[in-house]
């Protein structure tokens, strides 16, 4: 049997196994966005604007602890060491936690469109609903690789506490939960440094929300702040040996 | 004789901290062979760089000729390491499935129920088990890609007389089927009813390698304490009195036979007190061995 199958099956049993974590990656968006965007809601464009920023929040979540915590404590234990030791084909440890990661950011945004559709009023063409799914798919690279970075140069606790703060100080500043212009100057200046920015205006770009800036500028953005956690990511894998 | 491990003048450096000193060694592909040693005395790091975990500071070592750490020389060795715990959320039937996607002809679980007794166990999460179980299921994952060396970190530390047993007869097993062993201990007593081969490192060096048997001969006898005003070069002419010396007030004396050591003293001391009699223990035999070693380097 391929290992990469196997791998991807003991991720997800080892997931849905611990539900006191799972579940508030899943569910907090969606807590969020109905009351935010649908509840507490003025009108449809709202729905539509926080549609577009909950869906990047949604797959943040898994993205950064699901490999800041996850991988910070399979290290702590040894685990990750005996892997190394075995012939397990080097990518499959990565490679299963990434399908995984996407896997339940699918199920973390499923909730919130269905929500959007039915109960916000929120009115989009076919093919937008799949470029905006497209996007916020996206919106888990750059996340991949700071859980990641973290999970490999931190301990269990500490990878808990810090991906917390990142988490949440990069889906704020991002402007991920209340939109960047409502924002004091100084922090719009800082949002324009955080990928969830940038991956929000992307998205607001497909709703029709428009961005501030050209989408291109956007990608640009992300791609140089991928690259930049990458290299993190990589430096942090060759200290942790 | 074949060779399963072969090192060349490998030495280790934490910053500078020298864990492993310029070690030559060379390891059969039958048998097994004990690697005996304090803490920090280098036996973890040995096995790392065997392992590929750690990468040498200078010298070589190989793996049936493989370099350590490439798939060819990892699909060759089982490992038990000291600390790897495996995840709390699978069952033994989980991570057998898994590892043995990883091997080109894996043992089948019902094999390695059987060899390493998890029946009883087998559906139950990795969290609920008793360290015992938990020891037999990582014991299970080395021996599942019939490996031709199995490093075991330690394997029965912390183990019950039980789980120790049974550990104990696998080694065995593994013995019969042609299959090198090397293992870790702290215990003399667990060298002593496995191993063929027995070293013993102290401070990164190898300072014994010898057949088990030698090994035992040299660390073998008593300490004797006791009280008496007896000078201490009479006493360390006795035949059979290894060493003599003060530890407070008493005079402590490593002997190769308690009996004939006692009889003699007690008849050049008849008001002879406060006497002890105790088994060497393993700090005795690295220290026998220590500074054995240490008169060999002098006098050659």
């Amino acid at each position: 049997m391929n290992p990469l199958i196997n791998e991807t099956g003991a991720e997800i049993l080892k997931a849905i196994r611990a539900p006191e974590f799972l579940l508030p990656t899943l569910l907090m968006p969606c807590a969020f966005y109905s009351l935010f965007g649908v509840v507490l809601s003025t009108g449809n464009t709202d729905a539509t604007y926080l549609l577009a920023t909950y869906g990047v929040f949604a797959v943040i979540g898994p993205s950064i602890f699901g490999f800041g915590v996850g991988v910070a404590n399979e290290r702590d234990k040894g685990w990750l060491q005996l892997k190394q030791a075995v012939p397990a084909p080097a990518y499959s440890y990565v490679v299963a936690k990434i399908i995984t990661t996407l896997l339940f950011a699918c199920l973390a945004l499923m909730p919130i469109y269905l929500i959007a559709g039915f109960f916000g009023g929120v009115e989009l063409q076919r093919q937008i609903w799949f470029s905006l799914f497209g996007i916020h798919l996206i919106s888990a690279i750059p996340f991949v690789l700071i859980g990641l970075s973290l999970g490999l140069s931190l301990n269990s606790g500490a990878a808990v506490a810090i991906s917390n703060i990142v988490f949440l100080s990069l889906s704020v500043l991002g402007g991920l939960w209340f939109p960047v212009y409502a924002f004091p100057a100084i922090m719009q200046t800082i949002a324009k440094f955080t990928p969830s920015y940038h991956l929000a205006e992307l998205a607001l770009a497909v709703v029709g929300a428009g961005g501030e800036h050209a989408s291109l500028f956007n990608l640009l953005s992300i791609l140089i702040m991928s690259l930049a956690l990458l290299g993190l990511a990589i430096s942090a894998w060759i200290r942790q040996r | 004789m074949n060779t399963a491990l072969k090192t060349t003048q490998l030495s280790v450096r934490f910053g500078n901290k020298v864990a492993l000193n310029s070690i030559d060694l060379s390891i059969a592909s039958s048998g097994v062979t004990a690697l005996l040693g304090a803490n920090g005395a280098g036996k973890t790091t040995l096995i790392n760089c065997a392992l590929g975990l750690c990468k040498p500071s200078s010298g070589t070592v190989r793996l049936f000729s493989k370099t350590p750490g490439k798939i060819e020389a990892k699909r060759l060795i089982g490992v038990m390491l000291q600390d790897s715990a495996l995840p709390d959320l699978l069952s033994a039937r989980e991570h057998i499935q898994l590892f043995s996607s990883y091997y080109p002809n894996p043992l089948s679980l019902k094999q390695l129920s059987q060899r390493c007794g998890l029946e009883s166990f087998v559906d139950k999460r990795y969290k609920t088990l008793s360290g015992g179980q938990k020891r037999r299921i990582q014991f299970a994952l080395a021996i599942i890609g019939q490996p031709k060396i199995v490093f075991l970190d330690e394997p029965t530390t912390g183990l019950d007389i039980d789980a120790r047993n049974l550990v104990w007869n696998t080694i065995n097993e593994l013995r019969h089927t042609g299959t090198a062993v090397l293992l870790t201990t702290h215990y003399l007593e667990e060298a002593d009813s496995l191993a063929d081969h027995t070293i013993v490192m102290n401070n990164g060096e190898i300072i014994a390698n010898d057949s088990t048997d030698n090994i035992r001969a040299a660390a073998s006898g008593a300490v004797i304490q006791c009280e008496s005003t007896l000078e201490l070069n009479i006493i360390a002419a006795l035949e059979d009195v290894r060493s003599v010396k003060m530890r407070g007030r008493k005079i402590e004396i490593s002997s190769r036979n308690a009996t004939t050591s006692l009889a003699e003293l007690l008849a050049l001391d008849p008001k002879l007190s406060n006497l002890t009699v105790s088994k060497s223990s393993l700090e005795d035999a690295f220290k026998q061995i220590t500074d054995n070693s240490k008169i060999a380097g002098d006098s050659a």
